[in-house]
């Protein structure tokens, strides 16, 4: 067996901070002139603030460049250079892929990529899966439908650079990708935290266990999941494997991830991307660990349609100790936990999602599934939380429910209208979740 | 671990790769083959070019 280095890049990964520092605002100045000499507009929007590339020689100096936000990309594009608009900063020629964001959040965001970009991703990733422990002997089964939204491509490019065998499993329903992982003895496989429990399901329900088979870790990205420590551990537990959290987003890039050392939190990229952490309610940047903020994003070397500033709305926090893998790039406690544009206030109480799944899924007893609405009656916010109670609990309902009234209070504050149903009655959904409703919204 | 002088070497070899690309890309407009894989080339090169030249060997710097 070869030994392998345990870094992907083992000089940048370990550079002390203060050469770290000097690395990023290096690169952040040269995508920032980059993106000005090549955006119309972005350098509309720096001219109008009165940044220029040559104002910047300090990270403070990083603070006077405007933000760029999803909505302001969706008003831009749809334009000549079609579809791209006036960010593009590349002739249209260069252009070899198409993506687009989910369009969870409202109409999608084109992004363009060039070649160079599309290498760019692969060598992100490459990073990430190097620090979760694939290698060349890794079997990666990817079950996924590789389809117009960015998330995996990158991951199957990367498994490819790393020298593992990639079996692409789209177009195979989720029993035949089962069936076939079982065929091959894949060893890792990559998906949504939704879907790693999904076919978890489904492989019990074929009479198959699924810790039985070979997989021994799994990439978790495209929502929150394997960095909220319950739905982590009912994944490691249903699969045998060691499951990893991964941040990323098809405007940015990917930023972040879990490595190795499974330390509770995620790795920022800091060779790669500068993360800020913004106060909500003051716009002040956040430099010590411990409180919460959102993070403002630039991606140093993507070229096509560049990241600069971009206010991402994920709620994140720095973690005060260093990893014990070694690495000087920062950990963000408990990976992103929350949304700035998820995280509501409920009768008076903030509230972010992940604390009720937190919540759920750390109850032996309930199913996976649950369902959130919120609601109004008359003036006051009501709160209702449905969940499944697994067939085997069902003698035990009191205790399950009292237990989880008991937590729901701890950790969120809040009491709740209880729905308990039968397992198997909630919705499923295939690969991304949408469980939290506020339907205060509509009125 | 790479020492600071194979790292020096290192990056002197990838810029002379960059060298010989571009200029093969720049003969090739009437060679498809060799200006789109050229254009490959140069885009691995430039993910060379950040894992490695584009630190400038700060472990030299103070």
């Amino acid at each position: 067996m070869v030994d392998h280095p345990i870094y992907w890049n083992p000089v940048i990964e370990t550079l002390p901070r203060q050469k770290l520092r000097a690395l990023q605002l290096k690169k952040f100045k040269r995508i920032f002139a980059w993106t000005y000499d090549h955006s119309r507009f972005h350098r509309a929007l720096y001219d109008q603030a009165g940044v220029r590339p040559e104002d910047i020689r300090t990270f403070e100096d990083i603070r006077a460049v405007p933000k760029v936000e999803k909505s302001m990309m969706r008003d831009i594009q749809r334009k000549d250079p079609f579809p791209y608009g006036d960010a593009l900063c590349v002739p249209l020629e260069e252009v070899t892929e198409f993506r687009q964001t989910s369009g969870t959040t409202g109409q999608p965001v084109y992004q363009p990529d060039t070649w160079q970009d599309w290498e760019w991703w692969a060598e992100c990733w490459a990073c990430i899966l190097w620090a979760q422990g694939y290698r060349p002997s890794d079997r990666v089964f990817l079950p996924f439908g590789y389809n117009i939204f960015v998330a995996f491509w990158a991951g199957h490019y990367a498994a490819e650079k790393i020298g593992c065998e990639v079996v692409p499993g789209g177009v195979l329903d989720t029993k035949a990708r089962i069936l076939k992982m079982q065929e091959l003895r894949a060893t890792a496989m990559m998906a949504t935290p939704t879907y790693v429990l999904g076919m978890a399901d489904t492989a019990r329900k074929m009479g198959i266990d699924p810790a039985a088979l070979s997989i021994r870790r799994i990439t978790c990205a495209g929502e929150p999941g394997a960095g909220i420590p319950s739905t982590k551990k009912r994944m490691q537990d249903a699969w045998g494997a060691k499951v990893f959290d991964h941040a990323g987003a098809t405007e940015i890039g990917a930023w972040s991830f879990e490595c190795a050392e499974q330390p509770f939190g995620m790795h920022v990229n800091e060779g790669m991307f500068l993360v800020e952490i913004e106060d909500i309610e003051t716009g002040e940047i956040i430099e010590e660990p411990g409180r919460r903020g959102k993070m403002v994003i630039t991606a140093f070397d993507r070229q096509a349609q560049p990241c600069v500033r971009f206010d991402s709305k994920d709620v994140i926090e720095w973690d005060s100790e260093p990893c014990r893998c070694g690495r000087t790039f920062r950990l963000i406690k408990g990976g992103v936990v929350g949304r700035a544009d998820d995280i509501t206030k409920v009768k008076g109480v903030l509230l972010a999602p992940s604390a009720i799944e937190e919540v759920v899924r750390s109850i032996e007893g309930l199913g996976d599934e649950y369902e959130v609405i919120v609601d109004k009656v008359g003036d006051s916010d009501r709160i209702s939380l449905k969940v499944e109670l697994l067939p085997e609990a069902r003698g035990n309902r009191k205790a399950v429910e009292a237990a989880l009234v008991d937590q729901l209070r701890l950790k969120t504050n809040l009491r709740y209208d209880l729905e308990f149903n039968d397992y198997g009655q909630l919705p499923r959904y295939e690969v991304k979740a949408k469980r939290f409703k506020d339907l205060r919204k509509d009125h | 671990m790479v020492d600071e002088a194979q790292f020096k070497k290192m990056a002197e070899m990838i810029s002379s790769m960059r060298k010989t690309a571009e200029g093969l890309h720049g003969m090739a407009d009437t060679f498809p083959a060799v200006k789109r894989n050229t254009a490959r080339m140069l885009a691995s090169l430039k993910m060379l070019e950040i894992n490695v030249c584009d630190l400038n060997d700060p472990r030299e710097q103070g």
